[in-house]
């Protein structure tokens, strides 16, 4: 028989194999960007964070906005495609992957912003050798450490099927290197009922876990948040809420990463506008959620008419007027519009729609965080106003642009190694359906 | 990422935190703006001279600049030290308050001088002050706890005379600020009492620091005299029965531990488990068939 006309690798053959001059100008862009960031960091750390535009009122800014975007997005990336592999969701396929890798990078980048909004890092040994028990920090430093073992174990059991199939697929022209970190990473799995059984549980066993973790994890951080009574913070839906937000973001960026690679490696064979449209639904129902914990958070606050948290009120529909319109009205309503009439429902319009939901968790994260800190209960005294205000400068926008850019190239090199797509469940022509449902 | 943060925890400087004489680096028209504030103590005055420079309708303050700062009585000038202005455009100096060149009045007049740069213009500021001085005396009379302030200056064969119709503020330095507990009234003797409060609490031995001012006088501008006295209300720290959540207390409540180490303990139980798998399926391989 011949394998080539046989093997399901053949479609996805040309994406490991080779790299296009296209795609090597996109790596080298990346690495520009992330060259920029260096440059900034260096100014950062040799200046000091007198060159963010962190004060002594506003302690927090965008890394800690960036450091709540890419962990939500990773726990999202965590809850869809364990609940996907879990309920076995007879459309995951073509999407459970990106998830998986969407879970782990994110989970890298996102801990390094709060590094780079700490000004002493010589002292991060001390939250280790130090760290208290009952400190919200600490949590937050076990949780997001533990998260990370398990993502990987959970990414690591569900692509060794793949890695066994690189391993054999003879046909596949690659370096010795590569065949050998294959074999190396393949363990031996040969798909016998016996190893198949384990594998089963294993991953079973480890989707469970991380659906748990990233719930338990994201509240954490939230908490983190809403122990203090800091108006605006204070709140004890902010777990839930958090949560929510989290899962919202991560199906919007799910969706922009399947249209790029589906655009890219030219998979629309396997990824289908059903597949949009499903994500599409987990989408709009987490709109749905993510407007009534908003509803809810807000209008709670505003008929409690405490002075400072009618304070922070006022101040979101002033100064941070758009940021919350966009937050808050556009990245609720547009989902629901777009997904919901079906008129709309195309891939187009669903990608654009997932980039606006994008932005829009950004920015609530980002009107969570810097309002709060511009009205404090303790205001300090003699102070500046640029020390009472809060903007970023160009070296956060870089470290910003930076994140972005590795989480990029860190998935774009994921998808050179092992399939974007899962093909271990096609053994021939035959069972392509079992992709493409 | 972690490599290049990891690369910067070893070469960042903890001196470098904030920037060092990162001043105001437009070469636009500016202007100086010198202040002078006057504080003479018991023994010594404080000048305080704040630069800052004005452009537009924004002020900045000025570091890392020196400002130097003398006394004088009209003929003699004496230079009592130059310093350097910090982060808020303050330049300090204490002084002692004897030997300070005076006019037949006693006035002394201080000034401070920035002698400017390239970038920013000269300025000066100057106040006109007698020194004198302050005493505060505790004593409990018919159970009442009595607070006398005595107001001297020197004449000018430099004996001290007494400050008579003066009004002297009380204040208590709490955490932010000077808390203001009481006025008095300076008799023709240069003397005044309060009835001491009995409620202001102080430190755990209820030791309190009083400060008697004068403030904003025309002759003799801002005099301050401080005395301790342990008429306060002894702190007591609150001291947890049981462990809580206070960082600061030796352990965590039991529930929390419990809790963090059953969460942990699962959770970590289950990643053995799969990895145990994983070593189990590459034992199996011995005997597998590929599978293309």
């Amino acid at each position: 028989m011949d394998p080539q006309q046989k093997n399901p690798l053949r479609d996805f053959a040309p994406q490991l194999e080779r790299t296009s001059i296209q795609g090597y100008a996109w790596i080298a862009f990346l690495l520009g960007v992330i060259g920029l960031g260096f440059y900034a960091f260096m100014d950062q750390v040799l200046n000091g964070h007198i060159v963010t535009g962190m004060r002594d009122n506003v302690v927090w800014g965008v890394y800690i906005v960036n450091f709540i975007f890419f962990m939500g997005v990773s726990y999202a990336g965590a809850l869809i495609s364990g609940t996907l592999h879990l309920f076995k969701t007879a459309w995951r396929k073509p999407v459970i992957r990106m998830a998986e890798f969407i879970t782990v990078i994110s989970l890298l980048i996102g801990p390094c912003f709060i590094l780079l909004c700490i000004g002493r890092l010589d002292r991060l040994p001390y939250l280790i050798l130090f760290g208290r028990i009952q400190s919200p920090i600490t949590w937050d430093v076990i949780a997001i450490s533990t998260d990370i073992f398990g993502c990987f174990i959970f990414l690591y059991l569900a692509i060794l099927r793949d890695l066994a199939t690189l391993r054999d697929y003879e046909l596949l022209q690659l370096p010795k290197w590569r065949k050998k970190i294959y074999k190396t990473l393949a363990l031996g799995y040969t798909g016998t009922p016996e190893q198949q059984e384990r594998l089963n549980r294993a991953t079973d066993i480890m989707a469970t876990m991380v659906i748990a973790i990233a719930i338990i994890v994201y509240s954490v951080l939230a908490w983190i948040f809403s122990v203090t009574l800091q108006p605006g913070w204070h709140s004890t839906i902010f777990g839930p809420y958090f949560v929510i937000a989290a899962v919202y973001s991560g199906s919007a960026v799910l969706i922009i990463s399947m249209w790029v690679f589906r655009k890219v490696y030219h998979l629309e064979e396997y990824i289908t506008k059903k597949h949009f449209v499903s994500v599409g639904v987990i989408m709009l129902v987490l709109a749905a959620f993510f407007g009534y914990f908003t509803f809810s958070d807000y209008l709670t606050k505003w008929y409690g008419s405490e002075k400072n948290d009618e304070l922070l009120i006022q101040l979101l529909f002033k100064k941070f007027y758009w940021p919350f319109i966009i937050s808050n009205y556009v990245g609720v309503l547009l989902p629901l519009i777009v997904v919901g009439i079906a008129r709309f429902r195309t891939i187009r319009n669903i990608t654009l729609t997932a980039v606006v939901v994008v932005i829009a968790l950004w920015l609530n994260r980002y009107i969570i965080v810097v309002p709060t800190l511009e009205s404090p209960y303790l205001p300090i005294q003699d102070a500046r106003p640029e020390w009472l205000n809060y903007s970023a400068t160009w070296v956060e926008w870089s470290l910003t642009a930076t994140g972005v850019a590795v989480f990029c190239l860190l998935f774009t090199l994921a998808s050179k190694f092992i399939t974007i797509v899962p093909v271990s469940g096609i053994e021939g022509e035959g069972k392509k359906e079992d992709v493409l449902i | 990422m972690f490599f290049l943060l990891a690369l910067g925890s070893l070469v960042i400087q903890p001196e470098r935190s904030f920037a060092e004489g990162n001043t105001d680096s437009t070469s636009t028209a500016v202007e100086s703006k010198l202040a002078l504030n006057y504080l003479c103590g018991a023994d010594t005055v404080t000048l305080t001279a704040t630069l800052g420079i004005k452009k537009g309708d924004a002020t900045l303050a000025l570091k890392n600049a020196w400002v130097e700062l003398t006394a004088s009585n009209g003929t003699i000038c004496k230079l009592l030290g130059k310093a350097k202005t910090d982060q808020e455009g303050n330049a300090v100096i204490k002084a002692a308050s004897s030997g300070l060149p005076a006019d037949k009045d006693g006035m002394v007049a201080f000034s401070a001088k920035f002698a400017g740069n390239a970038k920013y213009p000269a300025a000066e500021a100057s106040f006109k002050a007698k020194p004198a001085k302050i005493r505060l005396f505790f004593s409990i009379e018919d159970s009442l706890r009595i607070l006398k302030v005595t107001a001297t200056e020197k004449n000018e064969k430099g004996e001290e005379i007494a400050i008579p119709k003066e009004k002297v503020l009380i204040y208590i330095p709490r955490l932010f600020s000077l808390l203001k507990i009481g006025e008095i009234a300076l008799d023709e003797q240069g003397t005044g009492t309060m009835e001491f409060p009995k409620e202001i609490v102080g430190d755990t031995l209820g030791n309190l620091m009083v400060v008697a001012k004068i403030e904003e006088n025309d002759k003799f501008g801002f005099v301050q005299g401080q005395n301790i006295i342990n008429w306060g209300v002894h702190k007591q720290y609150y001291k947890a029965e049981v462990p809580s959540r206070e960082l600061w207390t030796p352990i965590a409540p039991l529930w929390m531990i419990i809790t963090l180490i059953v969460m942990l303990a699962g959770v970590w139980a289950h990643y053995i488990y799969a990895v145990y798998e994983l070593v189990m399926i590459r034992r199996l391989s011995k005997k597998d068939k590929p599978l293309f």
